[in-house]
C-alpha cells in the first residue's frame, strides 16, 4: 500500500514539473531550466521548515516565489535567444544552480545536530511531515490538492482567451506581434509562472524525500520536465499527466525487474518518439493503431 | 614581494596548463560546430558519444592489453561509428525543419549513453593508458607536463588535418556546399544524407581523439566526465560562435585557460560555475560568439 | 494620416528601399505596385515595425512612430495582413479573431480578469460581426488550418480588422485568387473604405488595384518612380518601362 501511495506522490510532483514546462512549451520555448527552478524551490522550502521552523504552506510559497523571481530575472535575457540556443542557455542555468548547491553550506544547530544544506552531502532531515504528525494519507491529499489546484487553473486558463493568446505566440511570433500581442510579456510571464510551479513542485519533493542533494537536479530531471508535455502532446494538461503516469509508473517503476538497465529506456523512448512522430499518447494515429491491433477499428474512418 | 611574484608564477603556470588542456575542448567544440555548420542543428549527444567511444576502447586496453597507441586508435574509430549511429537515430529520419525534434532526440541519446556507461562500469572510474607519466619539461620557473604538450600538438595536427579535408578535398567541398545550399547541392547530384553522415563520422573521429586525450591526461576514465564535457563543449561552441571552426579553437583554448585560473582561485567544486557564467555573459552581450556570423 | 519621410532600408549591402516619400490621406485607398523585389513588402514591414529602419521616419496621425515596438503600432491603429497567409493554424477561427482584439479601448475597456479569462458580450458580438463579414460564421469552431485558401485569406482580413484599425495594410491580398474571388475581395475592400478605413494596398493583380484605389505609387528597385491616379499611372512611360522592360518604349 505504501508503495502505491509513494508512487502517487511521485506522480503528483512530476506532474507539477511537467506542467511548468508545458506552460513554456505552449509559448514555443523549450527550457531545460525547470530542473534549476525545482532545485531552488526544494532547498528554499526545506530551509524554511527544517531550519526556520515555518509552516509548510508559507515555506512552499516562498520556494515558489524565489524560483519565480529567478525565472523572471533570467527570463528577460534568456528570451533574446530562441530555439536551440535557449535550450543550451537554460541547460547551463540548471547546471549553475546545481553547482551552486554543490557548494552551498548553511546550517543551524537543532538539538545538537547541524541541520541544513551541506555542500555535496546535501540537505538531510527535512522532516516537517513526520515531526508534525502528518500521516502518509494526509501528505498525499495535501499534494493532490496542490496538483489539482495548479492543474485545474492551467486547464481553465488554457481554454480562456489567455490560453488562445499564449498558443498564438507559440505558433507564430511575427503574426502574434502584428495583431498586437506583447511577446515579451507573455513569454516572461510564462517563464515566471513556470518557475513558480516548478519551485512548488521542488518544495514538495524535498519534503517527500526528506533529503535532497545536488545530484537530484541534473540533466535527467530537466529532460523529464520537457519530455512529459512533449510525449503527452500539447493538446491539454491531461496529456502531461498521462505521460507522467506512463514514464514514472511504467518505465521507472513497472520495469523495476530490469534493474538499472531500465534507466536506458527513457533516453531511447525520447529518441523513438522524435523519430516516429507519434507526438502524443492521445494521438489519432496511435489511437487508430491500437484500435487496429485490438480489432476495434471503426468502419467510419474509411471515409475520413 | 617575493610572495607576489610566486603567486604570479603559479597563476601563469595554471594558465599554461589550462591552455594546453584546452586544446581537447577545442576538439570537442570543433566537433559540435562542424555538425552545426553542416546541418544547422545542435547535436547535444556529441561529447557523450565521443567519450562513449573512448569507453569502447577500454575493451582493447583491458581485454587485449593493447599498447596505448592502439587503444587510442580504437577510441577514434569507435567514436566515429557512434557518430554515425547518432546521425541515424537523431537526424536521418527527422525532418530537416524540425530542429527541436533532433535536439530532443540527441538529449535522449545523451541520457542513454550516460546510463550505458554508468551501468556497464557500475559507475566506477577505470584506468586509462597514460602517455608518459610524470615527464616534465622545465622552462625557467615554469614546467610543462609533456603529455599535455603532446595533447596540444596532436590536437593542432588533428585540426590541421580536418581543415585540410574541409578546404582541400572534394568531400570537404561537398560538405560546404551542403551547409550553404542543401537544395542546390541535391540538384548538383551531391547526396545530402551521405555528406551529413560523413560529417558526423568525421566529427566523431575528432571526438574520439579528444576523448582519449582527456582520459589519458587524467589517467582515468569516469562516467562522471560525460556531462561536464558535453556542457563545456557547448560553452566552447557558443562562445566561439556556432558554426565557426576558428572560433571553436580560440574559445576552446580560452575556456581551458580560464578554467584552470578559476580552479587556482576558487577550487575544483566551484570552477565550472564560472565557466557557465562565461556562457551567460556571451549570450547577453554577444550572442553570436567570438567569430560567429549573424544568423536569424 | 500616414506619412513616410525619406524612408530608407538597407539589408547589409542591399538597398531595399531608397528615400521613399509617401502620404496616404484619411479614408483613401493607396495602391503600392512595382515589380518583384521593388520594395513593396519591405515598406509594409517597415510601417509595422518588423524591421528597424535605416533612415527616415514614419508619421502616423502626425506622430513619429519610427521607434514604437511592433505590437504597440497596432494599438495606434495599424493592422496588416501577410503576403503568405500567417494564421494561427492550431486555433479555431473564433480564437484567431478573439486573440487579435488588442486596440486600446478593447484592452482597457473591460476588467482585467474578464478580458483575459472571460470575454465580454461586446467582444463576443464583435467577433460574431467579423465572422459574418468574412462569411465564416458557420465555421467559427473549425481549426483555422482546415480552412480553404480563400477562407484563410478572408479570416486573415477579418483578424486584421479585429482591433478596429484606422489604417489597414494589405500585402498582396489577391495573390493566388481566381477572378470570382478577386471580385469578392474588391467588394469587401470598397465596403471597408465606405466605413472610413484608410488602406494601403500592395498588389500585383491590376484588376484589383486599378478598380479600387484612389492613388497609386509605383516602386522600382527601392525607389518611387511615379505616383498618381490609376489612369495617370497607366499612361506613365517610366512605369511601363519598369514593368515591361525597355522594349516597350
Amino acid at each position: 500500500m505504501d508503495f502505491y501511495i509513494g508512487l502517487l506522490q511521485i506522480f503528483g510532483i512530476h506532474t507539477l514539473l511537467g506542467l511548468s514546462a508545458y506552460l513554456l512549451i505552449l509559448t514555443g520555448q523549450v527550457s531545460m531550466a525547470q530542473a534549476g527552478f525545482f532545485a531552488i524551490g526544494a532547498y528554499m522550502a526545506g530551509i524554511c521548515t527544517a531550519m526556520w521552523g515555518w509552516h509548510i504552506v508559507p515555506a512552499l510559497a516562498l520556494g515558489g516565489l524565489l524560483s519565480g523571481v529567478l525565472a523572471l530575472l533570467i527570463g528577460f535575457p534568456a528570451l533574446r535567444v530562441k530555439g536551440m540556443m535557449l535550450v543550451i542557455a537554460t541547460l547551463a542555468f540548471s547546471e549553475v544552480v546545481r553547482l551552486f548547491f554543490f557548494n552551498f553550506n548553511y546550517t543551524v544547530l537543532r538539538d545538537g545536530i547541524p541541520i541544513g544544506p551541506i555542500g555535496a552531502e546535501g540537505f538531510r532531515r527535512i522532516r516537517y511531515f513526520p515531526e508534525n504528525g502528518w500521516t502518509t494519507i494526509e501528505v498525499s491529499l495535501f499534494m493532490g490538492l496542490i496538483v489539482l489546484l495548479v492543474g485545474g487553473a492551467l486547464w481553465w486558463a488554457d481554454r480562456s482567451r489567455l490560453g488562445a493568446v499564449v498558443r498564438a505566440v507559440g505558433e507564430d511570433e511575427l503574426a502574434a506581434q502584428s495583431v498586437g500581442i506583447n511577446l515579451t510579456t507573455i513569454k516572461v510571464a510564462a517563464m515566471t509562472l513556470g518557475g513558480v510551479i516548478a519551485g512548488i513542485g521542488g518544495g514538495l519533493y524535498a519534503h517527500m524525500t526528506t533529503h535532497v542533494e545536488h545530484l537530484n537536479f541534473g540533466i535527467l530531471l530537466a529532460t523529464f520536465a520537457i519530455a512529459y508535455p512533449i510525449l503527452g502532446g500539447m493538446g491539454s494538461v491531461f496529456g502531461t499527466l498521462a505521460a507522467v503516469v506512463f514514464v514514472q509508473g511504467f518505465l521507472v517503476e513497472g520495469l523495476r525487474f530490469l534493474g538499472d538497465w531500465r534507466n536506458l529506456l527513457f533516453g531511447l523512448l525520447i529518441m523513438l518518439a522524435m523519430n516516429v512522430r507519434i507526438k502524443q499518447l492521445g494521438d489519432v494515429r496511435l489511437r487508430n493503431l491500437l484500435r487496429g491491433l485490438f480489432g476495434l477499428r471503426r468502419r467510419s474512418h474509411a471515409g475520413a | 614581494m617575493a610572495d607576489f611574484w610566486l603567486e604570479v608564477a603559479d597563476i601563469t603556470q595554471s594558465a599554461m596548463d589550462g591552455l594546453l588542456y584546452g586544446s581537447t575542448y577545442a576538439l570537442i567544440g570543433i566537433g559540435f560546430t562542424l555538425i552545426f555548420g553542416v546541418m544547422r542543428k545542435v547535436n547535444i549527444a556529441f561529447g557523450a558519444a565521443s567519450l562513449a567511444g573512448t569507453y569502447a576502447s577500454l575493451v582493447a586496453f583491458q581485454v587485449l592489453h593493447a599498447p596505448a597507441i592502439v587503444v587510442f586508435a580504437v577510441s577514434v574509430i569507435a567514436s566515429g561509428v557512434l557518430g554515425y549511429v547518432v546521425y541515424l537515430t537523431c537526424f536521418r529520419f527527422i525532418a530537416a525543419s524540425n530542429e527541436l525534434g533532433s535536439l530532443l532526440a540527441t538529449i535522449g541519446m545523451l541520457l542513454f549513453l550516460d546510463e550505458v556507461t554508468v551501468v556497464s562500469t557500475q559507475g566506477m572510474p577505470m584506468p586509462y593508458p597514460v602517455l608518459f607519466s610524470d615527464t616534465m619539461l622545465f622552462f625557467g620557473p615554469f614546467s610543462l607536463r609533456s603529455d599535455l604538450l603532446l595533447v596540444f600538438v596532436a590536437s593542432v595536427v588533428c585540426t590541421g588535418i580536418l581543415l585540410a579535408v574541409i578546404y582541400r578535398t572534394r568531400l570537404g567541398l561537398a560538405t560546404r556546399v551542403v551547409s550553404q545550399q542543401p537544395v542546390a547541392a541535391l540538384l548538383c547530384g551531391i547526396s545530402v544524407p551521405r555528406t551529413n553522415a560523413t560529417t558526423f563520422v568525421l566529427s566523431g573521429f575528432l571526438g574520439g581523439v579528444a576523448g582519449s586525450f582527456i582520459a589519458s591526461s587524467v589517467g582515468l576514465l569516469s562516467p562522471l566526465l560525460l556531462i561536464p564535457v558535453t556542457l563545456k563543449g557547448l560553452v566552447v561552441t557558443v562562445i566561439g560562435g556556432l558554426g565557426s571552426i576558428p572560433g571553436a579553437i580560440v574559445a576552446g583554448l580560452l575556456v581551458g585557460l580560464l578554467e584552470n585560473v578559476f580552479l587556482y582561485f576558487r577550487g575544483v567544486t566551484e570552477r565550472d560555475i564560472y565557466v557557465m557564467l562565461l556562457l551567460f555573459i556571451f549570450l547577453a552581450v554577444r550572442p553570436r560568439g567570438l567569430l560567429g556570423r549573424l544568423h536569424a | 494620416m500616414l506619412a513616410l519621410e525619406g524612408l530608407t532600408k538597407h539589408f547589409g549591402g542591399v538597398q531595399a528601399l531608397q528615400d521613399l516619400n509617401l502620404k496616404v490621406s484619411k479614408g483613401s485607398i493607396m495602391g503600392l505596385i512595382g515589380p518583384n523585389g521593388s520594395g513593396k513588402s519591405t515598406t509594409v514591414n517597415l510601417i509595422c515595425g518588423v524591421f528597424g529602419i535605416t533612415r527616415g521616419r514614419i508619421l502616423f496621425d502626425g506622430e513619429d512612430i519610427s521607434r514604437v515596438p511592433t505590437h504597440l503600432r497596432l494599438s495606434q491603429g495599424i493592422a496588416r495582413t501577410f503576403q503568405n497567409i500567417r494564421l494561427f493554424g492550431q486555433l479555431t477561427v473564433w480564437q484567431n479573431l478573439w486573440v487579435a482584439q488588442n486596440a486600446p479601448e478593447q484592452k482597457h475597456g473591460e476588467p482585467f480578469l474578464r478580458r483575459w479569462f472571460g470575454g465580454s458580450r461586446r467582444a463576443q458580438a464583435q467577433v460574431q460581426g467579423l465572422l459574418e463579414f468574412a462569411g465564416l460564421a458557420h465555421k467559427a469552431q473549425e481549426q483555422a488550418s482546415n480552412l480553404s485558401f480563400g477562407e484563410q485569406r478572408r479570416l486573415e482580413l477579418a483578424r486584421a480588422l479585429a482591433s478596429q484599425p484606422k489604417l489597414l495594410l494589405l500585402d498582396e491580398p489577391a495573390a493566388g485568387m481566381n477572378m470570382e474571388e478577386i471580385n469578392d475581395l474588391k467588394q469587401r475592400v470598397l465596403a471597408l473604405r465606405a466605413e472610413g478605413k484608410t488602406i494601403l494596398l500592395v498588389e500585383h493583380v491590376m484588376e484589383l488595384v486599378m478598380g479600387v484605389t484612389d492613388q497609386i505609387a509605383v516602386l522600382d528597385f527601392g525607389r518611387k518612380i511615379a505616383q498618381g491616379s490609376p489612369a495617370e499611372v497607366q499612361q506613365n512611360p517610366q512605369v511601363r518601362e519598369a514593368y515591361l522592360g525597355t522594349q516597350a518604349r
